[in-house]
């Protein structure tokens, strides 16, 4: 069933009790929050990072810095979407050797917002291997902004890219995706 | 024409639980850079050097502890169908609030599900058997760790936090172990 807004208003003041307990040096506390997000952590990283193993260790270092700067955090954007800002950081940081990107398009503010529905069905494993082939920059800002919902100012400033960046990156992303699944994205 | 598929990118599981509990191992991290911090901001020539040298020792003791626990925990959990693979954040949840003392009742329940898991235990599958005996005996290893460790700082709130969760875990090892039913199935 659907999560209703009250239930999910209710969700959010629980996590921001909870980080509050957990910034006060409350183990139990963090202990809740790491089972309610080490899941959408862990599929964030594991898109981002495309492994398995590192992207165990990138949510494990996440949700260890994450209580490290508990003290500081203010709830203006929610405990999930700072978590989730750690995460990237954690990815980015890992990445050592940035990959070569191709040319973007040049001038990304005037591309409209994108759908992502595929004019026939495709099997989850292959959605997940053609994403997973996405060059980085593409695939980040797909996995951001397509699956978590960020737009595109959002997953820019998680990824230290302007927000035209991100949105060219989308494009991009999505053309790929179109050409190695071989299916058109309305 | 595949009808089984996905129509849209945001049908893709958003949540995707790792491969094994990442909690243990943050928990001994956690444990361990606290014990750092105490000891780095603890003055050189302390009133109590016995005890001011001691508790962070027990600590990162306490905190391998628990780390061998999770690794414990792992294996039984792999071998044991039905335990929820996302976590335990249910069953923690539910027993958060209980004493840091263990009651007479629970030391009575627990002592009947340590006798009744061995006799199920000795019905298992050998492979079986031996992961979820190890799980119990790094849990018992780590139980008796944190208490010695309370004995000597028993006002420590992590330390009893500790506690807690280990038991919560052994009540879970316990708990699913009896629950498993088709005794002498290779599970």
């Amino acid at each position: 069933m659907p999560m209703s807004s009250a239930d999910t208003a209710t969700v959010m003041d629980f996590d921001e009790v909870l980080a509050r307990q957990a910034g006060r040096g409350d183990a139990r506390a963090f202990e809740r929050l790491y089972r309610a997000h080490a899941g959408r952590v862990h599929g964030l990283c594991l898109r981002m990072a495309r492994d398995a193993a590192a992207a165990e260790d990138c949510t494990q270092e996440a949700f260890i810095r994450a209580w490290r700067a508990l003290p500081r955090f203010e709830a203006r954007s929610g405990f999930g979407t700072w978590l989730h800002r750690i995460a990237v950081n954690v990815v980015l940081e890992r990445r050592r050797v940035p990959t070569r990107e191709e040319p973007l398009p040049p001038d990304p503010d005037a591309l409209g917002e994108l759908s992502w529905t595929f004019d026939t069905p495709v099997e989850l494993a292959e959605i997940e291997t053609a994403v997973a082939s996405l060059p980085d920059g593409a695939r980040d800002a797909l996995v951001l902004c397509a699956l978590y919902g960020y737009t595109s100012v959002e997953a820019g400033e998680m990824l230290g890219v302007a927000a035209g960046t991100c949105k060219a990156q989308l494009h991009r992303a999505r053309q790929l995706l179109a050409a190695r699944l071989n299916r058109g994205i309305a | 024409m595949n009808d089984t598929g996905i129509r849209t990118i945001g049908e893709l599981p958003v949540e995707v639980p790792p491969g094994r509990d990442l909690w243990p191992a943050i928990a001994a991290r956690i444990v361990a850079e606290r014990a750092a911090s105490h000891a780095s901001a603890a003055p050189a020539d302390v009133a109590r050097p016995l005890r001011g040298a001691r508790t962070p020792l027990a600590l990162f003791a306490v905190a391998a502890s628990v780390a061998l626990v999770g690794l414990g925990l792992w294996l039984g959990r792999a071998s044991l169908p039905g335990l929820d693979a996302a976590g335990t954040g249910a069953a923690a949840g539910s027993t958060l609030l209980a004493a840091y003392q263990p009651g007479s009742r629970f030391v009575a329940e627990r002592a009947a599900l340590r006798r009744d898991a061995e006799v199920r235990l000795a019905a298992l599958p050998p492979r079986t058997r031996a992961k979820v005996a190890a799980s119990l005996q790094s849990i018992d290893h780590a139980l008796r760790d944190i208490e010695a460790a309370l004995g000597q700082d028993p006002a420590n709130a992590l330390l009893q936090e500790l506690l807690v969760n280990t038991y919560q875990d052994e009540m879970r090892v316990l708990s699913e172990l009896q629950t498993t039913g088709t005794v002498g199935q290779e599970i």
